[in-house]
This record gives C-alpha cells, sequence and structure tokens, in this order.
C-alpha cells in the first residue's frame, strides 16, 4: 500500500477514478445539486489522503497536469461569452446594470459580515474572490495573497448553494425570465451553477456562463482595490 | 487552410488555448499588470473572436475548449482537497463564514435576478411598442417596471 500511494501516477488515477465515480452517481441520482461531481469528488480523494496518510504536498505533485490544464480550460471561457455576444449586446445597458449592482452587493455583504465578525484578514482575502469563477478566482486569491484552497472551496461552496437552492429561491420571488435567472445565478454560482441552470433551458445556460465570465472580468480589476481598502 | 485541416484538431486547439495564456502571462509579467495573465488570455481571445480577420482563431480552438469547458470542475479538485489543511480556522469560523457566503450569496441572487428582469421586461416592451409603430396605447408608461410581484428579498438564508 504505501509503495502504491507513492508511485507517480496514484493521484492522477485516485482523482479520475474518483470523478468518474461521482458522474456516475450524479446521473443515477437524477441530478441533485448536492452531489455536484466536483463536491463528491473532492471528498473521496481527501477521505483517502487521510486514510492512507498520502502528504497533500505529495498529491499535489502527482497532478500536475490537471493544475496545468487549469490555465488553458479558464481562456477557454472566451468562447460562451462570444456565443452569446449578440443577445447581451442588444440588451447591454440591463445587463451593465445588473452586473456592477449585483457585484457591488456581493463584495459589500461579504465584507461587511467578516468585519462585523472580526475574522482575520486572511479568511477575508480569501472569502472576496467566492463569487467568481474558480480559475479565475483561484489566480485572484493568489494576487491577494489569499490561501488558495480555502478560496477554492469557498467558491466550490457558493456554486453548489446556487446549484442546490438557487433556482427554487428564483422560482420562490417569481423570476420566472429565463435570461434573467440564468443571469443571476452564473454571477453568483459560477461554473457549478451554470451546469445546473443548462439543465433547465440554453438560454439560461448560455447567460449563466456569460455572466459567469464578465464577473470574473470586472471582479478581477476591482477585488485588488477592496482588499487594499479593507485589509490593513 | 486545407493543410491546417489535416491537423489533429485537439491539439491545435490546446494549442491556440495554450499560446493565448502565454501572450497574456507575458504580458502581466512584462508590464507588471495588478491583472491574471489567464484574465488577459481571456480578453485577447474575445478580441480575436470579435474582429473579422481573427475570428477563425475561435474555430480552431473550438475542439480543445469544449471538453476542457465541459469537464472544468475535474480540474478544481487538487485544489480544492487543500481544504484539509484549513479543517481547522474553517470550523472556528463556521458561522461568519456561513453568514457572508450564504448572506451574500442570497441575496445577490434574487437581486440580481430580479432586477434583470425588470429591466429586460421594460426593455422587451419598448422593442415591441417600437416595432408596432401603430399609436396603440402603452400601458405602462416608463414607470417603474415588474413591481407587483416582485416581493423583497432576503429572510430565506439558510
Amino acid at each position: 500500500m504505501s509503495t502504491l500511494i507513492h508511485l507517480p501516477v496514484f493521484g492522477l488515477a485516485l482523482t479520475l477514478s474518483a470523478y468518474l465515480l461521482s458522474l456516475w452517481l450524479y446521473q443515477r441520482t437524477g441530478r441533485p445539486g448536492l452531489l455536484s461531481p466536483v463536491l463528491v469528488t473532492v471528498v473521496i480523494v481527501a477521505g483517502v489522503l487521510q486514510l492512507t496518510g498520502l502528504p497533500y504536498a505529495e498529491y499535489l505533485e502527482q497532478v500536475t497536469v490537471l493544475t496545468l490544464l487549469l490555465g488553458p480550460a479558464t481562456v477557454a471561457l472566451a468562447l460562451p461569452l462570444l456565443r452569446n455576444g449578440r443577445a447581451l449586446a442588444s440588451s447591454a445597458p440591463a445587463v451593465l446594470a445588473t452586473l456592477v449592482v449585483g457585484g457591488a452587493l456581493s463584495v459589500a455583504l461579504t465584507v461587511a459580515v467578516l468585519t462585523g465578525f472580526g475574522v482575520g484578514d486572511d479568511l477575508l482575502r480569501a472569502a472576496l474572490p467566492r463569487s467568481v469563477t474558480s480559475p479565475v478566482g483561484l489566480s485572484i486569491a493568489e494576487l491577494l495573497g489569499a490561501s488558495v484552497p480555502l478560496a477554492v472551496v469557498l467558491t466550490l461552496i457558493s456554486g453548489v448553494l446556487g446549484a442546490v437552492v438557487g433556482p427554487a429561491l428564483l422560482t420562490l420571488v417569481r423570476v420566472r425570465d429565463e435570461r434573467a435567472r440564468g443571469f443571476a445565478v452564473g454571477l453568483t454560482s459560477h461554473g457549478i451553477g451554470t451546469s445546473r441552470v443548462l439543465a433547465e433551458s440554453t438560454v439560461s445556460g448560455g447567460w449563466s456562463s456569460a455572466a459567469m465570465v464578465m464577473n470574473a472580468l470586472v471582479m478581477t480589476t476591482v477585488l485588488p482595490i477592496v482588499a487594499a481598502l479593507v485589509t490593513g | 487552410m486545407s493543410r491546417a485541416a489535416l491537423l489533429p484538431p485537439v491539439l491545435l486547439g490546446l494549442v491556440v488555448l495554450l499560446l493565448a495564456q502565454m501572450v497574456g502571462l507575458g504580458l502581466s509579467a512584462l508590464l507588471g499588470l495588478p491583472v491574471p495573465g489567464v484574465v488577459i488570455g481571456i480578453v485577447l481571445l474575445v478580441v480575436l473572436g470579435l474582429l473579422r480577420p481573427t475570428r477563425a482563431v475561435l474555430r480552431v480552438a473550438e475542439p480543445a475548449a469544449t471538453p476542457l469547458l465541459a469537464h472544468l470542475q475535474l480540474l478544481f479538485v487538487p485544489p480544492g482537497v487543500g481544504i484539509l489543511l484549513e479543517l481547522d480556522s474553517l470550523a472556528q469560523k463556521a458561522l461568519p463564514i456561513a453568514l457572508a457566503v450564504g448572506g451574500s450569496f442570497v441575496v445577490t441572487l434574487l437581486v440580481a435576478g430580479t432586477m434583470l428582469q425588470a429591466l429586460l421586461r421594460r426593455q422587451d416592451r419598448r422593442r415591441a411598442r417600437g416595432r408596432a409603430a401603430d399609436g396603440r396605447g402603452p400601458d405602462g408608461g416608463s414607470g417603474e417596471p415588474g413591481g407587483p410581484d416582485a416581493p423583497q428579498p432576503g429572510g430565506a438564508a439558510a
């Protein structure tokens, strides 16, 4: 066992099999947001690391391939934005106003609650990129000098929240417009939320991914300034 | 073009994405920009896709971009597992984190959803009126749109 876990391919084999298992489980159970494949995979892999005693740093080294692919995958986010470009451009004022108000609310509430509780700057910095799609959020966390794992997990939690309760909450306040539903979910719950609303309609999915990318672009420029203002 | 068609499309697409990322990272480092290189890479691709002569680049990137985006979440597993190292600090501050993440999520979601729906409705109504350029009386005027069926958001945080 101990020779097995130190094989250079162990981490990748573990991660990919856990991911496939999670995907299968997700599809078999009717795609509940709570069983979001990324969440289940993280839990399985973390459990195996705990059980086998494989250090996290060594695991990271074993899965360098995945970390490397994150870059080109992030750049690929340009495509959904372009694909929905025409619909968005024709509603530019509405979209931009929502983007600004939504982004400002999200940042202001996060800062207000966390400074209200007097938590440290570390946590505040990690919580700021929360609603930004993970690949960009991860770069922002690095830029802010925040704990990257913490930032990623808070982002995942936001995404799962959006997938689990997002559509139901929107229905509760009678937001029925597919475009508005998609945009709101994409703004708050990025990729995980997007894949959930994509199941509702392709219009929602398109608006959701566009909101996610636009939010990422805005937050990249805004968050470093906010972080400088609110942390010591 | 016909020669490029012989190359493996996924690898070709991957190279386009990698080049865009490298240019982004390079620019960010060279100019000391406070923006992550990957974000510059996204912007670069968007610009290339908008300009007519370079639009074909996007079609080349597509075969690699589609599978990467479809399984984007797989790539967050390694950083996500790093939470093992943060469990203690997370557990200590569970309440403020839950309130900050949950609260700002719920409020932002509901405000953004109702706001955009109202704005889009108004826009659609205006356009419909513009198209049907006969003088039929508009019902809402330019008053507050989507008002009555939008209760105050908030409260539902769990």
